[in-house]
């Protein structure tokens, strides 16, 4: 009983656990030497779904630290990360308030517009406020892609939960 | 009509305040203390810097440590193959070997050309070679984080402020120039690289040394930018590092210009590849602007 009880708690974790491990680690979504172009954003996408299904299992404060973290590590202002994050945050928690019954439609959608305003919050405030530049381009990229590849995660996440966590949606 | 209203600001201020299970925090809370944060370090505040130097220090090792299964993996199956093929290795690095025997002495004797030409030109503030070659200027650094980032293109060494390196110091791969220090820590530096978007090197280039600058485009090449007028590219050059910003050091060989069908392109395929990195050198030497 008590093992089936830390496998729980385990996979209950297991979306934080990613999302610490995607700021600190050097694993990331970017896969410029596969395609030139091609990068995302795979934590918005980690922050966007498990708020929106189980914010019980991803507390603001982890989504503020690791934002903290990925800020050290890629080189950017201290706090721009955790910015665009809790953004993303607030759009999910709007959402989950708003609806009853969501679908892969309805998330994709409203996931647009949450990322569309994260990651212009997020340009406007590296290139108006701090010495680093970011093309506009790139963002753009990175933008489309997360979007491109939402409904995909979205699918592997609801999987995951359905075997894993289990239970009905928040 | 009143109902919807009510609803919307229900929903927005709940989605802002509401806490309870894993939500400690507001959301709201939280962004006003990671807008706080923000101005606080983009102002640069000397304790805030201090601070984020210890934080930068700690949270390096622990992202080297995490990410060493990722790095142990392709080190692996690169060991096994290389393993078989030692035999055939041994061989041609010998070749290389008695190449590289033969370009020393050609070396040597362009070195002392090279000084007594100097010294015919009487010329001041010349860079001395044995300087640069000499150790002590020297501070070999171990590549600890290369997060491939989209949008900056930059590294973190295992050298800081203990090890004598200062911000705006070049940074070399077996003498080609890999890019800048622009932020040091006391156990750690961040590496600008030349690909970089917010990367600007003065360069030159051609048998007429031509100037221009190197801009990074957050792609592979970086780009020649301010080339004199109607410059053509008759054939491949090298570019060089020209020293006119009085940080790197003159003459550091950089990469190539690429095909020169396309002229318009103005791209230079480095010598050094960025995101092969794994031990870097930093130059000690601080040069000073040229005087005229």
């Amino acid at each position: 009983m008590a093992k089936l009880n830390f496998l729980n708690k385990f996979f209950n974790a297991g979306p934080l656990i990613l999302l610490y491990y995607l700021s600190i680690s050097e694993i990331d979504s970017n896969l410029e030497k596969v395609f030139e172009i091609f990068t995302f954003n795979l934590p918005i996408i980690i922050i966007y779904f498990w708020i929106l299904k189980r914010p019980n299992i991803m507390g603001t404060g982890h989504i503020f630290v690791a934002g903290l973290i990925n800020d050290v590590v890629m080189g950017f202002p201290l706090g721009i990360s955790s910015l665009t994050y809790l953004v993303v945050c607030f759009f999910s928690n709007y959402v989950r308030n708003k609806s009853v019954n969501t679908t892969i439609a309805s998330d994709w959608f409203t996931f647009f517009i949450a990322l569309i305003f994260a990651n212009l919050l997020f340009f406007l405030l590296v290139n108006n406020f701090s010495d680093v530049t970011i093309s506009y381009v790139k963002i753009g990229y990175n933008t489309f892609f997360t979007l491109f590849l939402f409904p995909i995660l979205w699918l592997l996440f609801s999987l995951y939960q359905a075997n894993f966590i289990g239970g009905q949606d928040a | 009509m009143s109902v919807n209203r009510d609803d919307f600001s229900i929903a927005f201020r709940s989605a802002l305040l509401q806490r309870g299970g894993a939500q400690k925090f507001s959301i709201l809370s939280l962004i006003i203390l990671a807008i706080f944060i923000f101005f606080l370090d983009v102002y640069g505040f000397t304790l805030v810097q201090k601070t984020r130097s210890i934080i930068n220090d700690i949270i390096f090792r622990v992202s080297y440590i995490a990410s060493s299964p990722s790095r142990l993996i392709p080190n692996a199956s690169k060991s096994l193959s290389s393993h078989f093929l030692l035999k055939k290795e041994n061989e041609k690095l010998k070749q290389v070997i008695e190449n590289y025997k033969s370009l020393d002495l050609n070396l040597e004797y362009l070195t002392n050309e090279n000084k007594n030409l100097r010294k015919v030109l009487d010329a001041e503030n010349v860079i001395n070679t044995e300087d640069i070659i000499n150790s002590k200027n020297i501070v070999l650094a171990k590549v600890l984080i290369d997060k491939n980032s989209p949008f900056l293109k930059s590294i973190v060494i295992n050298k800081g402020t203990q090890s004598g390196i200062k911000k705006g110091m070049p940074v070399t791969q077996d003498n080609y120039l890999v890019g800048r220090v622009v932020d040091v820590n006391f156990l750690s530096a961040r590496v600008l690289l030349l690909t970089d978007l917010n990367s600007r090197i003065p360069v030159t280039l051609g048998s007429d040394s031509a100037q221009a600058i190197l801009t990074g485009s957050g792609t592979k090449n970086p780009k020649l930018e301010y080339l004199p007028e109607d410059y053509v590219f008759e054939n491949v050059v090298t570019i060089f590092a020209s020293g006119k910003d009085g940080i790197f050091t003159p003459g550091t060989p950089i990469g190539k210009t690429t095909t020169n069908s396309d002229t318009s392109s103005n791209d230079v395929k480095l010598f050094v590849d960025p995101n092969q990195l794994s031990f870097v050198t930093v130059n000690l030497i601080r040069q000073n602007k040229e005087n005229f």
